[in-house]
């Protein structure tokens, strides 16, 4: 069964952009993802299994910036103290501070067990996991807070406050207490000032996307659990939850804590009013939905000739325009997230890639394309909830805001004029 | 001449919007001398917004007070000063746009009513929260 989606009476004409179709699909209140059954079982599924490595990427993107901090030989990192596993989530079980997800607070019972024997089912050392790769692959966390740190100039105010005097005082103080027993590091930090500043910069945007993610994890896992009660209709019900958990979580503080001999310094303190919307949400989707950079070893551009963009804003190489095949090889940040996901597909999204291409051959790439179908439905929840924030609604009676809503759709498709958007792929089902 | 803190809790429809102004700590502020204009949801402008949002602001009292000052400006500003500006500077940073093609709208919203003077400033009733960007 499918969304019936009724368009309004439109006292505008239709539209005449290359991507009309999807425009006019967005004014009725949809989703850049068509509407269909498989679509919505696709895109749950993954939503599912990428929440479960997300419960861990947040969890440890908050660790490394609030005490693994200026480690000089961080070799440990991703070894997750039980203190950062048992964190409540702020937005799961019952001591939330506005429950998104019915599920407990703490660190997800698959990611627990996975933790414990891996892939080969086998309790080993923890060392062992880590070296054989049997682990979550938290560098595709780290891939995504780099093109955050790297892109910059993504709206927001957070970025132009790592540069303010401000700023740099409270990394002082947080640098000078973390090495007051090394000297060497002391006279480092006194001979290139700049060195430690620009990691502390790094290490708020660690916490900027933990904070980001604390979030979208339990959204995740409650529209699985939605869905497997038999919750959503069709995809824009599926969409709609997401602009909805988009407002409600809009307001949640973006800061940065360090904790340094049990004292807590405030490198970017809750004070400064940075929000989860636009300080980290609208920034994340920019730089890793849209731009990224391309990926080392998947293909070779000419700068000379133009291949690579000079404006950084055109960047795009992020999941919205990706060929997902070359990406498939070892290594490569969007493998490390397949991967991750692979070990926590729901049975029935297991099941239906079992039945197409090459099977589990090749189930990487189909679950990569299922999650590029996946982020297309969440870029659209984005646009719809900008939309909803910032013009007028789509049954609204007066021609000249369904005007300035339309210039709005067509500003945000002609994003996807590009060739190397995927856009056109997902409106068959034939694209695996 | 009462206060714009005064107007708002004397009012019938700003219940949300004087709570809001209490849970950021701005009281004090907005019976300052100003002059302030302040862009005023009504309560039900408030209760468009999704479930969940306002309940999350007021746990933040510095991201809802961001919020809050964008629905001021500086100086006392009339409707028809507005309209021949275009555009006003919010307390929070952002501008705000206004339009005066059709009656009098601010940003995405209808002004149901304008230029309601107070002591220390002038309120513009709003039928939406506006939000920066």
């Amino acid at each position: 069964m499918t969304t019936t989606l009724t368009p309004p009476k439109s006292t505008i004409p239709p539209s005449t952009h290359p991507h009309a179709d999807v425009i006019h699909r967005l004014e009725a209140g949809g989703s850049m993802l068509p509407d269909t059954p498989e679509n919505l079982m696709q895109i749950i599924g993954i939503y599912k299994a990428y929440a479960v490595p997300m419960d861990f990427y947040w969890r440890d993107l908050l660790y490394i910036a609030e005490r693994v901090f200026l480690d000089p030989l961080p070799a440990f990192k991703y070894f997750l103290p039980q203190e950062y596993l048992d964190l409540h989530n702020h937005y799961a079980g019952e001591t939330a501070d506005l429950r998104i997800w019915r599920g407990e607070a703490t660190a997800h019972p698959e990611l627990l067990a996975f933790m414990d024997k891996g892939e080969v089912k086998r309790k080993l050392p923890k060392l062992l996991h880590h070296l054989w790769h049997d682990r979550i692959n938290m560098e595709f966390a780290e891939a995504c807070m780099k093109a955050m740190l790297w892109h910059q100039d993504m709206g927001g105010r957070f970025n132009d406050f790592l540069y303010t005097d401000e700023y740099t005082a409270n990394c002082d103080r947080a640098i000078k207490a973390y090495f007051k027993h090394n000297p060497l590091m002391l006279g480092l930090h006194k001979l290139f000032p700049d060195m430690f500043y620009e990691k502390c910069r790094e290490l708020s945007y660690y916490a900027n996307l933990g904070l980001f993610w604390e979030v979208m994890a339990p959204v995740f896992f409650e529209m699985s659990d939605i869905y497997d009660e038999g919750g959503f209709k069709g995809v824009p019900d599926a969409m709609d939850f997401l602009v909805n958990g988009i407002f409600a979580i809009a307001g949640r503080p973006i800061y940065h804590h360090v904790y340094i001999g049990g004292e807590c310094y405030e490198l970017i303190p809750k004070a400064k009013a940075f929000t989860w919307l636009y300080e980290a949400a609208l920034p994340y989707v920019e730089a890793v939905f849209y731009r990224t950079a391309p990926f080392r070893g998947t293909k070779s551009y000419n700068a000379q000739a133009g291949q690579v963009p000079e404006d950084q804003r055109d960047f795009h190489y992020g999941i919205l325009y990706a060929d997902v095949f070359p990406v498939g090889s070892a290594g490569i940040p969007p493998t490390l997230l397949m991967q991750d996901m692979l070990h926590f597909l729901p049975p029935y999204l297991q099941e239906y890639y079992q039945q197409y291409c090459r099977g589990e051959d090749d189930v990487l790439i189909q679950l990569g394309i299922t999650f590029q179908r996946s982020m297309y439905n969440v870029t659209s929840a984005v646009i719809q909830a900008l939309r909803t924030a910032l013009l007028y609604p789509l049954d609204d009676t007066n021609p000249r805001h369904l005007m300035a809503n339309r210039q709005f759709f067509e500003a945000q498709m002609d994003r996807f004029l590009r060739p190397e958007a995927r856009l056109r792929d997902i409106q068959g089902q034939d694209y695996r | 001449m009462p206060t714009i803190v005064d107007i708002a809790v004397n009012t019938e429809g700003f219940s949300t919007l004087v709570a809001a102004v209490q849970a950021a700590g701005l009281v004090e502020t907005l019976q300052g001398d100003g002059p302030f204009t302040v862009f005023a949801p009504n309560d039900d402008a408030f209760a468009k917004l999704p479930p969940g949002t306002v309940q999350t602001l007021v746990q933040n009292p510095p991201q809802l007070a961001r919020i809050l000052t964008y629905h001021v400006a500086a100086g006392k500003y009339t409707q028809d000063d507005l309209i021949k500006l275009g555009q006003v500077e919010s307390v929070e940073g952002a501008p705000i746009p206004i339009d005066g093609t059709e009656g009098f709208e601010v940003k995405n919203a209808t002004v149901l009513a304008a230029d309601i003077e107070a002591d220390n400033g002038i309120i513009h009733v709003l039928d939406n929260v506006i939000l920066m960007g």
